[in-house]
């Protein structure tokens, strides 16, 4: 008594125990951190997080608790399938990974994001584990607890051994008999009773928040929510004085919260990551182990006498490794690494650590460090102590056998994906909330309109008046104020692309394994964040289609033009192919193949590695929004001086000309010339990427920029300097990945160089990928003199192959996958049935084919080998389906015997129309081909003869709309590619004009457009100022050639939609 | 007789029925939307809308590109066939026969109708200006058959089809014309068969192998040489029955006499429908001309005559027949559903369920006026004033349980009364309260619950309620405004136990 008099007069008898936080997802109306930021502001030593069935939030809590000098109980509330619900306190490490494993066992059980738990479960889980009761909120009419409850508290209480019950007081009507209830409970079965507030919010104004988000949670409006919502404000964080008042005829209640708080002393920072055993079984010490395999490696690679840069580089690093006790996780991603390569799966390394020579000999990366210095430790900072950062890339189709690998070594109770949180952005907000708030679905789709990427000016009156809502509505400034609070929740774990946890114990000792949304894939409950601040590895399996691209290209290289090639082994620094890619040749290479990408090119004209290593990073957002394209291209040709803004940052710039293009660079900036320490400006880049928090920026911003002016810096300067960061953030490129990717750069445009075939083919076998649609990387493939040729039953596969040779190039078959909707399980029968060459389709059928397959194959006009044109096979395959069959079979089809039928001739130009339809291209001729005539009485040019106008004239140009693109970066201005059977023209629409010709832009199939053109060394554009849809030319000159009117004009006004010819010419890609 | 249908189409149908209702939507790109495999697309658009570029089945996504300020409504599922069966109900005017076309037009049987307007064309003229004056695009073509009335009203410029010559007006109209489906049209149009006739004249058998029987069926119906199902509309009919007196009546008796018939009649109908009377109407049509009226309303749907006679009966005074009454007319205005079960030789069921105490509120609200009862049910609120609603429906079924462990109670103020308090802080009941001059000394007490403001509706101070009971035994509903301690703590009482 006399403890609790003091403890009283000190105000810390009580310990919150009951807290929900927004990891109990559309549960808690607060963040972790903001709950445990509270606590420490009202005095709080410790607090309790208690998510349901769930340790997701606990990591990001214990991380702030450390930042607030408090300390976190990590807790969870077991939300039990057959009973009430219980919270657990582990009290130390051993009960903690129980609990975990409890969690783990419940989780796997159910489906993603559901938890299934019994009450047998938690009996045989009770060691160490302190468990609270929590009884039903309502009494029934003779205000008592329901007779079940009863009984299980009596249950309970003998299976546990540890067990309290708890008591609110939350201000609701029968909140007394409620105590006195719980109170007459614990003292029969003697389970004490214990004071918990059931937080919900940190601080009362949430409360509105959280009723919006249990509205979202029981999909119902706030209108209809009822007694869905909790009654009144009282569950926020209370100050301990407050809850002690309200307990105090249960003095005891308060007393016990102390108890357990105290009873459990387990911090997550005792959680310790182990590196499973089996990545070195060598018998040596991991170090030692490194060691040997890297002299192995570099034996390899270099032979026995090794350029001395490079043994100096290797001995500078493992010591560096060995100092920073990095040796375990290069043995792991050799491991993988090495699993890859006896499966013939291409992979490269890349992130951080992967661009060092360890790396390079260990087959980790092929960017070779002798030809080629990057600086190894500009990648793995000491100061942050943060583990290495290695992502490998393997080819996208064959990635799942790496994922399958990894759990099969090592097992799923050991290796698990990273989970990541899906956070509530602005449009999911808004439509929440509005949609709660009872809002039209019209005006909330205005109201995403107005806010759109407009974080800052939310309020602003004049962004809601152009969007005719009412700026001073009180009911529309609540959900913009609800809809900002909501943003940056967490919304649901999801699955990382392919961030690995593998650890030598049990991984559920650590956190709780669950299943993933996909077949065969478990990941645990914390993201890579958590993973960072407890210092666990990960390793990053991801997925590059380019790989999968250039696999295939080594494979026909090795089966038809004899020679063995491989990432590394590749002539490096070739004048033929960087003077390709100067030309901008870069169609379907890797990277570099984008409408800006290609204005880049002729203008860096790039002559060595290093040069595609800045291209590649060059056209960004961070450089781009940052304004260093243009002094970077100026000082590169010599038009401007190369100058440092000062001697300190001339170390961090040099091999840039003086102009930061790496985020790493933008980073030593702030570290060198803003005074940031390491882990600031770790921090600014982070806050950039994960979200934008209002405010948490701008402090950044003002930071930098005093930083660097108080040192002298220019004021546009460093407003620069942070601009590019800024445009890191979402899509950081550091020189370490840029250079990793140069590689594939350089890969893909030797390949397309000298195996332009090879490289046609591969690139149709590894679709969908890049920018370019197949129609296109067939015509791109012809101007390099490869024959294609079309699909055809006797002589494709599913993939596109190259038969044999009559010039030194192949020619290229297209293979069936490029046709619409056909099935790979036909045409597998299809090839295999195919001894010798069918003669009649019939004979395909009996071979098994279905009829649903072979329509699709005449649609494709692959009968021409038997001599059948698609009208004229489809009239047969329509008539398959009364083959005799049982009994007769065998006997003649009556089709066989019906006399002939004349069908409707087939124009050159319906074909063409026909194949595009089908297969998204055409070899027979441009569909604008046959527009030509039209076009010339227009005055239209073709493409080819605007390459020949002088800058400046005006002209008209029209052609198939490939893509649109609106970057983000280019302030409103819409990139147009459009091709026509002569070629393809860049065209550039502003941004105004872009509004006036909307419907033109985004409607038309065949755009017209006039306007004048710009030449900028070799890079054309076409600056437009007028645009015309003219898609309907391609209708007319389709039926013109049938010799019969233009079926719409017959009558207008009655026509029933008949597009069908204009709806085959595939979409144009838009991208931002 | 040789048989004529008219196919009407409108093209812009649940466009033209909101332009109607919304004139100002004349003028900009409108369309109607619909989700279809969880993303909307746009089910509906009007002319504008069509001339940028907009059609049926587009993604609205894609449509706002195209126009960001296109007006979008939110469509409902059987909008149209409620629409077509109105207008086709309108139409019986034309033709008794007229059958639904979904999901955009009608078919008039119009056999030997088209006369009285003056032949076919006429017809036709009639019909589209009047649908044109209302704001309805319509198309329309008479022919032999249905099939090819659609096809002509749909595909071409001719309104009328001479007998027997449907073949001939189709051949040039493409195979849409035929009411295929996709797969079919699709497969035609990549055979090039553009036109009806380029493939009208292939052997049955060989069009039956590869397109099946629906087009060889399509065919014939429109030709003619198979007969197509008709189903034309049920016309209800109104609820409303008429008694003409031979002579003018001007007695009490004569007037309950004709009550009595006409409640018959109708009641009869009635119960052969399920239905029975909610409000009823009871017009008198004196001889000078003059009208009077008098009308009832029940609390559930009943076809018991003499119930409702009753209820009427209490009115008949206000009738003044003077010279004498030649026509009663007893209109329905309300109807409902009346469970018609069979009649219970005990009647066991208590309160609402009763019908005797039914019978009884109505009669009560005959004489005392039907706002003078009231019946409030609970709601799922807790801010006391909304936690009940007021209904006017017997039957209606409460949403919710009155709550029995939060106590409220049995009188509750529609408007609390401010009462003067002396309570200790901060948040304990109050030990006397005086309310109307009587001082009252707490006895005991519950409390605080605590309800908080319903945020989205209105703003203010939360209430602090408390149960206490005073030195006499009776129990009152208490609240504090607000927390204590703000500038002015208000007290005030609110309900009281019973």
């Amino acid at each position: 008594m006399v403890f609790t008099w003091i403890f009283r007069l000190v105000g810390m008898a009580y310990i919150e125990l009951q807290t929900t936080t927004n990891f109990s997802f559309l549960r808690g109306g607060s963040h972790p951190d903001e709950l445990v930021n509270y606590a420490a502001e009202l005095g709080y030593a410790k607090i309790a997080i208690t998510d349901r069935n769930t340790f997701a939030g606990i990591v990001r809590g214990h991380d702030a608790a450390k930042k607030k000098g408090m300390q976190i109980i990590p807790a969870c509330r077991l939300d039990l399938i057959d009973g009430p619900s219980l919270l657990a306190y582990p009290t130390d490490k051993p009960a903690y990974a129980r609990l975990s494993g409890l969690l783990t066992m419940g989780n796997l059980r159910a489906e993603k994001g559901e938890c299934h738990l019994y009450r047998k479960d938690v009996f045989d889980c009770t060691e160490g584990i302190i468990y609270i009761i929590i009884p039903p909120e309502k009494l029934d009419q003779l205000f008592n607890f329901e007779a079940s409850f009863e009984k299980d508290v009596e249950e309970y209480s003998r299976a546990i051994k540890h067990l309290y019950i708890a008591a609110n007081r939350n201000y609701k009507a029968n909140d007394n008999k409620r105590l006195f209830r719980i109170q007459k409970l614990a003292e029969r079965y003697r389970v004490p009773m214990v004071a918990t507030n059931d937080v919900h919010y940190h601080c009362a104004t949430r409360r509105e928040l959280q009723d919006v988000l249990t509205c979202v949670r029981e999909k119902c409006t706030i209108d209809q929510a009822g007694f869905l919502l909790h009654s009144n404000a009282e569950r926020f964080l209370k100050e301990a004085k407050e809850m002690e008042r309200l307990f105090r005829l249960y003095p005891d209640a308060i007393a016990n919260t102390t108890a357990i708080a105290d009873a459990c002393n387990f911090s997550l920072d005792e959680l310790v990551y182990d590196y499973p055993e089996e990545i070195n079984q060598s018998g040596r010490k991991p170090f030692e182990e490194l060691t040997y395999l890297t002299w192995e490696g570099v034996k390899e690679r270099f032979g026995e006498d090794p350029p001395e840069k490079v043994v100096k580089n290797i001995k500078h690093e493992l010591t560096f490794i060995e100092k920073m006790e990095y040796s375990n996780y290069f043995l792991f991603v050799y491991d993988i690494v090495k699993e890859a390569r006896k499966r013939q799966i291409l992979c490269q390394g890349r992130g951080s650590a992967a661009n060092s020579s360890v790396c390079y000999v260990l087959g980790i990366t092929s960017v070779n460090p002798d030809e080629f210095d990057l600086l190894f430790e500009r990648f793995i900072s000491s100061a942050r102590n943060e583990p290495p950062d290695i992502d490998v890339d393997f080819e996208h189709e064959r990635r799942e056998e790496i994922i399958q690998y990894i759990y099969d070594k090592y097992g799923r109770d050991r290796a698990a994906i990273v989970a990541t949180v899906t956070q509530q952005r602005q449009k999911g907000a808004i439509r929440d909330v509005g949609k709660v708030m009872g809002l039209s679905q019209d005006t909330i789709d205005r109201l995403s309109a107005a806010i759109w990427e407009f974080t800052d000016e939310w309020f602003k009156p004049a962004r809601l008046i152009e969007q005719g809502l009412n700026p001073h509505d009180p009911h529309l400034l609540k959900v913009l104020k609800l809809t900002g609070e909501m943003m940056g929740f967490p919304r649901q774990l999801g699955q990382h692309t392919g961030g690995f946890v593998v650890t030598n114990g049990k991984l559920s000792d650590l956190c709780p394994i669950m299943n993933a949304r996909m077949q065969d894939r478990t990941n645990i409950e914390w993201n890579k964040d958590d993973i960072d601040a407890l210092g666990f590895l990960k390793v990053d399996v991801l997925a590059l289609g380019m790989l999968t691209c250039i696999r295939k290209g080594f494979d026909l290289c090795k089966q038809h033009h004899g020679r063995e090639w491989t990432l590394a082994n590749i002539p490096q620094n070739d004048p033929r192919v960087f003077e390709m890619a100067s030309r901008a040749d870069t169609i379907g290479v890797f990277q570099i193949e984008s409408r800006a990408q290609q204005s880049m090119l002729p203008r860096l004209r790039p002559s060595c590695f290093y040069d595609l290593v800045i291209e590649v990073a060059i056209v960004r957002p961070g450089p781009i929004q940052g304004d260093m394209v243009h002094p970077y291209l100026r000082r590169r040709n010599g038009e401007e001086p190369v100058t440092y803004p000062s001697k300190e940052l001339e170390e961090i710039l040099g091999r840039t000309l003086g102009v930061p293009l790496f985020q790493e660079q933008a980073m030593k900036i702030a570290m060198v010339a803003a005074g940031f320490s390491p882990s600031d400006a770790d921090g600014l880049r982070r806050s950039m990427a994960t979200f934008k928090f209002k405010g948490l920026v701008n402090e950044y911003e003002e930071r930098l920029i005093k930083g660097m002016t108080a040192k002298g810096y220019t004021l546009e300067f460093a407003q620069r300097i942070f601009k590019q960061l800024e445009g890191f953030g979402s899509y950081g490129f550091p020189e370490s990945h840029a250079a990793s990717f140069a590689l594939l750069v350089y890969v893909s445009l030797w390949m397309k160089c000298y195996y332009p075939d090879v490289f046609a083919a591969a690139l149709l076998n590894s679709q969908p990928m890049g920018f370019y649609a197949p129609a296109q990387i067939v015509t791109d493939a012809k101007n390099h003199h490869v024959e294609v040729r079309p699909v055809d039953v006797n002589y494709s596969e599913w993939d596109s192959i190259l038969e044999s040779r009559t010039k030194r190039l192949f020619p290229l078959r297209l293979g069936f996958r490029i046709i619409k909707g056909i099935r790979e399980e036909d045409v597998l029968i299809l090839v295999a049935k195919r001894e010798r060459p069918y003669k009649t389709i019939s004979e395909i059928y009996t071979a098994g084919v279905s009829q649903a397959a072979l329509e699709r194959l005449a649609d494709a006009d692959a009968f021409q080998s038997l001599g059948l044109d698609r009208r004229q096979a489809l009239w047969q395959v329509a008539a398959l389906a009364d083959t005799p069959i049982g009994l007769f079979k065998g006997h003649s089809s009556p089709s066989e015997k019906e006399q002939q039928i004349e069908l409707p001739f087939m124009s050159a130009a319906e074909h063409v129309i026909q194949d595009y339809a089908s297969t998204s291209l055409s070899l027979k001729a441009h569909p604008l081909s046959f527009a030509r005539i039209e076009l010339n009485r227009l005055r239209v040019c073709s493409s080819k003869q605007v390459f020949g106008v002088v800058a400046g004239s005006k002209v008209r140009v029209a052609g198939l709309v490939l893509s649109r693109q609106r970057p983000g970066t280019a302030g409103g201005v819409c990139f147009i590619t459009i091709e026509d059977e002569t070629g393809t023209v860049n065209l550039v629409v502003f941004e105004k004009l872009f509004e006036t010709y909307r419907k033109e832009i985004l409607g038309a199939k065949l755009l017209m457009v006039e306007g004048w053109v710009q030449r900028e060394g070799q890079v054309l554009h076409v600056i437009v100022k007028s645009c015309h849809d003219l898609t309907r030319l391609i209708n007319e000159s389709i039926s013109m050639q049938r010799n019969e009117m233009p079926f719409q004009s017959q009558n207008k006004k009655t026509q029933v939609r008949e597009n069908a010819n204009t709806d085959v010419i595939p979409k144009a890609r838009n991208f931002r | 007789m040789h048989k004529r249908y008219m196919s009407l189409w409108f093209p812009t149908l649940k466009t033209d029925w909101k332009t109607i209702r919304q004139p100002e939507l004349a003028k900009v790109p409108f369309v109607f939307s619909t989700s279809e495999k969880n993303r909307l697309i746009i089910s509906a658009c009007n002319s504008i809308a069509r001339s940028s570029g907009l059609h049926v089945g587009m993604r609205l996504a894609d449509a706002k590109a195209i126009l960001p300020d296109l007006c979008v409504q939110q469509d409902s599922e059987d909008r149209e066939l409620k629409l077509l069966k109105a207008i086709g109900e309108w139409c019986i005017r034309y033709t008794p026969l007229v059958s639904l076309d979904l999901p955009d037009g009608l078919v008039f049987d119009c056999t030997g109708c088209t006369h009285l307007w003056g032949g076919e064309e006429n017809y036709i003229r009639e019909i589209k200006a009047r649908f044109k004056s209302k704001g309805y695009t319509v198309r329309a073509a008479i022919a032999d058959t249905i099939g090819a009335a659609w096809a002509m009203a749909r595909f071409s410029k001719s309104t009328v089809i001479e007998p027997r010559s449907q073949k001939l007006a189709m051949s040039n109209l493409p195979p849409s014309a035929l009411r295929l489906d996709d797969v079919t049209l699709d497969k035609l149009r990549k055979l090039g068969f553009r036109t009806i006739h380029s493939f009208s004249a292939i052997p049955k058998s060989n069009l039956r192998r590869r397109f099946g029987d629906l087009l060889l069926l399509r065919l014939m119906q429109a030709y003619g040489e198979v007969e197509e199902n008709f189903k034309p509309l049920n016309v209800p009919e109104p609820y409303q029955e008429r008694l003409a007196a031979l002579e003018p009546i001007r007695t009490r008796v004569g007037i309950e006499i004709a009550i009595r018939e006409l409640l018959n009649v109708m009641c009869n109908r009635l119960v052969g429908e399920g239905k029975g009377i909610r409000n009823a109407v009871l017009k008198t049509f004196r001889i000078d001309g003059k009208q009077q009226s008098i009308d009832i309303g029940t609390n559930q749907a009943t076809c018991n005559v003499d119930h409702l006679f009753k209820l009427f009966e209490q009115k008949i005074e206000t009738i003044r027949p003077a010279l004498g009454i030649e026509l009663f007319v007893l209109e329905v205005t309300l109807i409902g559903d009346a469970d018609i079960s069979q009649k219970s030789l005990w009647t066991g069921k208590t309160g609402l369920a009763d019908n005797g105490v039914l019978e009884l509120l109505d009669k009560l609200a005959g004489k005392v006026g039907s706002k003078a009862i009231r019946r409030y049910l609970p709601q799922e609120r807790y801010w006391p004033e909304r936690s009940i609603k007021q209904t006017n429906d017997l039957k209606e079924i409460p949403q919710t349980y009155w709550p029995t462990d939060a106590l409220r109670p049995t009188q509750l103020l529609s408007k609390p009364e401010v009462i003067l308090v002396t309570a200790p802080i901060p948040d304990y009941p109050p030990m006397n309260f005086r309310y109307k001059d009587d001082l009252h000394i707490v006895k005991r007490a519950d409390g605080p619950e605590r309800i908080e403001r319903e945020w989205w509706l209105d703003k203010g101070e939360h209430r602090d309620y408390y149960i206490v009971e005073d030195q006499h035994g009776k129990r009152y509903w208490l609240y504090r405004s607000g927390h204590y301690g703000a500038d002015q703590t208000q007290w005030f009482l609110h309900g009281f136990f019973a």
